[in-house]
């Protein structure tokens, strides 16, 4: 389940400075948007031999006249070119089917959250006669809809699922609290989904942050109180992966006596049980003093 | 069969830990998934000998810089 990041967040990057950007935040690789026609080759071409990791080619939209030129990309380069949804009606897939199959690419049609939809989309793509040529590219969107669907729709999807647009994750992860993202990545993973997650903002006016999102790699945060005795730490905008090192700094800057003020976004249990693994025993108190569901409050005393 | 992967570097920070048990939960005994984070899970690793103890195996298949695979397997 590679993790990618759409190129349209940085769109004056070069796919080289683009995929450079994406080793540094850990990614896999990314989504190349192309405008199709002859310079969107061109341009799938100057990725390619820019050796940056494209997992995938998006064609912002579907012209019939262009489906030779994006067969080819995706025969060429072996990624998929996927499409958003609505673009093409359930009657020309057949056609869509053949071109691809042909060219030995293969097609992603875009599907929204809609069962009955995606069951059609499915049927639809089994009574071509090239059903390998084409897939499913479900575009997600916590921020908009409720994902309760979640374990009919990969079901209904099946095999045919190549490819998940996330409309989210990334900078907005926060903002996604609740609306199912958590219960859609463990059904992916149990129905052992291989196809890569592409990432895009929710809105363009998320793009700076996004951007901003993508330039950076750390990010720390630790307010010293004026009190020696108290220390206040609000991990809630801190990079989840910082936080764990931020809250072990803020304890081990603690004097006997004092105590650690924190703030989070979850459960703070996990801390308790790595300050109970890695501290010696009887070395701290830990009380939780606000139980969620937003927010969660606990007390770390240095004894 | 194909692998069992979970990525969670894209779960909101409440859910995080959640969905990891969830999916190990899920599990029949011997099977596993891979865990995939960018950074050192090893708090998640305390929860678990915490609350499934002799339950897991746990595995470190990438260790940074930028991301962390771990292989959590159901004791059998």
């Amino acid at each position: 389940m590679p993790l990618a990041v759409t190129s349209a967040i940085a769109a004056e990057l070069t796919p080289e400075a683009f995929d450079a950007a994406c080793r540094d935040r850990g990614l896999d690789g990314q989504e190349l948007v192309l405008d199709t026609g002859t310079e969107g080759v061109a341009a799938a071409t100057r990725a390619r031999t820019s050796g940056a990791r494209v997992l995938a080619v998006r064609a912002v939209r579907l012209d019939l006249d262009d489906v030779p030129a994006l067969a080819a990309v995706s025969a060429r380069f072996g990624v998929p070119v996927s499409v958003p949804p609505d673009q093409v009606g359930l009657d020309a897939v057949p056609a869509l089917a053949i071109a691809f199959a042909r060219a030995g690419g293969q097609l992603l049609l875009g599907q929204r959250t809609d069962l009955g939809a995606m069951v059609a989309l499915a049927e639809a793509i089994d009574a071509t006669g090239d059903p390998a040529s084409l897939g499913i590219a479900w575009e997600v969107r916590p921020s908009a809809e409720r994902l309760t669907d979640a374990t009919a729709l990969i079901l209904a999807a099946g095999d045919r699922l190549g490819l998940v647009r996330l409309h989210g994750g990334g900078p907005e992860q926060r903002d996604q609290d609740g609306r199912g993202v958590g219960p859609l990545l463990a059904e992916l993973a149990l129905s052992r989904f291989q196809g890569p997650i592409v990432l895009c903002p929710s809105d363009p006016a998320r793009l700076p942050r996004w951007r901003a999102w993508l330039g950076s790699t750390t990010s720390a945060g630790c307010g010293h109180g004026k009190d020696p005795r108290r220390l206040d730490l609000d991990v809630r905008d801190v990079e989840p992966r910082d936080r764990l090192a931020a809250i072990l700094d803020a304890y081990r800057a603690l004097g006997p006596g004092a105590t650690l003020h924190l703030t989070v976004d979850h459960d703070p249990s996990c801390m308790y049980y790595t300050l109970e693994a890695t501290e010696p025993a009887g070395s701290f108190e830990f009380r939780t003093v606000a139980h969620g569901p937003e927010v969660w409050r606990a007390e770390v005393t240095r004894r | 069969m194909a692998s069992i992967e979970l990525d969670i570097r894209i779960v909101p920070p409440r859910e995080k830990h959640p969905t990891i048990f969830r999916t190990f939960d899920a599990l029949p005994p011997g099977e596993g998934f891979t865990l995939v984070n960018d950074h050192d899970p090893f708090p998640l690793r305390h929860q678990f000998e915490a609350t499934r103890p002799g339950q897991f195996a746990w595995t470190y298949v990438e260790q940074g810089p930028a991301v962390w695979r771990v292989l959590i397997e159901k004791s059998s």
